[in-house]
């Protein structure tokens, strides 16, 4: 980093605040944030190099591997790729199902992104609410699944379990469970004077920046960009999706779209769950050479894989792009620089979702 | 000790460089900058953080798709793509390259000449 000034305050790697492991290097003048720099390194995993070379019936355990938070998108995008290669086709209950899961795994995401919020501006009681809530998404997402963390739900042509009746009408309860606690956090956050103070005009994201960093996900849309990959998802024009997106770039307006996604996503199971259709959940098909990139929405944004095969369904080379790269960058170098307080420093990287496991893959 | 980090983030950072998608980027800037490709890693090692260049391929499509769209010659000399996209030479740098570009222009060189010089003389001034 080039000094400008000659106070320069590392965060991290291991911060109270974070879930995983970073170092933003502030240089400040005052209270004031002059300019941050992100030192990554921490928890490299060479994810992609351990990828090649290996079938893909190891490489669809190793993809939900880059991220425990949203492992279902990464299981979801590489399967799609690897069908979309391979000319295989997924029946309708199946291509369903699918969306059902991410879409309860978007719920579970948001819940804790806004729970780590919570928790960096010292809103425990909320945030604690929030982690609780989450909790019921988890239970829903193992009845369906059968596992909370790595699931391998989806397999090419197909997924792996049928939604029984007595999960759906478990599954029905606990979103209107989850739809009652989240609207009484959502006012919460909301109306919150104290929180007002920590959120609203803090970490201002303007389009222009979000588009030069090439933001994705809720911090591109809460900055007024309305693109959402699930826009050009053949399940989810069936279900008339249509992004959300507000105007103000803050930190308010990132949490207050995370608690609208929510909501959405519980409007888009309901909607699956009154749609879907009977009949087989896999269609089976043989792996086989291709080149594509397939790309999807992660609860964070855009995720994109670009996947190499040979005819054996052998992953030759692949490489993946995922939204923390992106939004981590957009708010290091946009939203820090100008905080006027050290304190908002950590809130305001935690508004943005960070994934360091996602970004180092 | 910071100094000691520092020197120990360039073996990561020209890990995230080779990388294919950011090897591509990294040879189309060489090919605007008519810089080779290995000063030009050193250059974005040296003046950015792991960060950018983790982001290094997004930002130069974006660049691709949204930059410089209005003056051909800033969008032949990558203004905003090395002031804002990629900030390796500030704004008021830029504009006295552009404002001799432009100057050379209007003397009668055609503007590809004047572009090329530019370039020339932006990468002399990058050189690390």
């Amino acid at each position: 980093m080039k000094k400008v000034v000659d106070v320069s305050i590392p965060l991290g790697p291991v911060h109270p605040c974070w879930k995983e492991p970073a170092r933003v290097k502030c240089e400040t003048r005052g209270e004031k944030v002059l300019a941050a720099e992100v030192e990554l390194g921490y928890m490299k995993k060479g994810i992609e190099r351990i990828m090649k070379g290996r079938p893909w019936q190891e490489v669809l355990f190793l993809a939900e591997r880059v991220c425990g938070i949203c492992s279902v998108i990464h299981n979801m995008v590489f399967i799609e790729g690897m069908e979309a290669v391979s000319g295989i086709a997924v029946p309708d209950r199946a291509a369903y199902l699918r969306v059902i899961v991410n879409e309860l795994d978007r719920i579970q995401s948001h819940l804790l992104a806004n729970f780590s919020f919570c928790y960096t501006i010292e809103h425990e009681t909320l945030a604690m609410y929030l982690l609780n809530t989450r909790e019921r998404a988890m239970d829903c997402l193992e009845r369906i699944t059968g596992a909370r963390v790595n699931k391998a739900f989806m397999i090419p042509g197909g997924v792996r379990f049928d939604l029984r009746d007595n999960d759906r009408a478990a599954l029905l309860t606990d979103l209107d469970w989850i739809q009652n606690e989240v609207d009484r956090y959502t006012r919460m956050f909301d109306t919150g004077p104290l929180i007002a103070t920590r959120t609203k005009g803090v970490g201002i994201l303007t389009q222009e920046q979000a588009r030069i960093a090439r933001a994705v996900g809720p911090t591109a849309r809460a900055s007024g960009i309305a693109e959402d990959v699930r826009l050009a998802h053949p399940t989810y024009r069936k279900l008339n999706f249509a992004p959300l997106v507000r105007m103000e770039g803050d930190n308010h307006a990132r949490i207050m779209l995370r608690f609208g996604e929510i909501f959405q996503s519980i409007g888009l199971i309901h909607r699956c769950l009154s749609d879907l259709p009977e009949g087989p959940i896999r269609g089976g098909g043989t792996c086989g050479a291709g080149e594509t990139v397939s790309r999807g929405e992660a609860p964070r944004g855009e995720l994109s894989y670009f996947i190499l095969s040979d005819e054996y369904g052998r992953i030759v080379d692949i490489a993946i792009r995922t939204p923390s790269i992106m939004n981590i960058d957009a708010c290091t170098h946009f939203m820090l620089p100008g905080v006027t307080s050290l304190a908002d420093v950590t809130s305001v990287f935690v508004s943005a979702d960070p994934c360091i496991a996602c970004n180092e893959r | 000790m910071g100094i000691y980090q520092e020197k120990d983030l360039r073996m990561l950072k020209y890990h995230i460089l080779v990388s294919p998608r950011h090897d591509h980027a990294v040879r189309d800037v060489a090919g605007i900058l008519g810089m080779g490709v290995q000063p030009l890693r050193r250059l974005l090692i040296e003046r950015l953080d792991m960060q950018y260049l983790e982001n290094l391929a997004g930002r130069y499509d974006q660049w691709v798709e949204h930059g410089d769209r209005k003056d051909p010659l800033d969008r032949a000399l990558g203004r905003e793509l090395f002031t804002r996209y990629l900030p390796l030479v500030d704004s008021s740098g830029m504009d006295l390259i552009l404002a001799e570009a432009r100057a050379s222009v209007e003397a009668g060189i055609p503007a590809s000449e004047a572009a090329t010089r530019a370039r020339a003389r932006l990468a002399e001034v990058l050189r690390p």
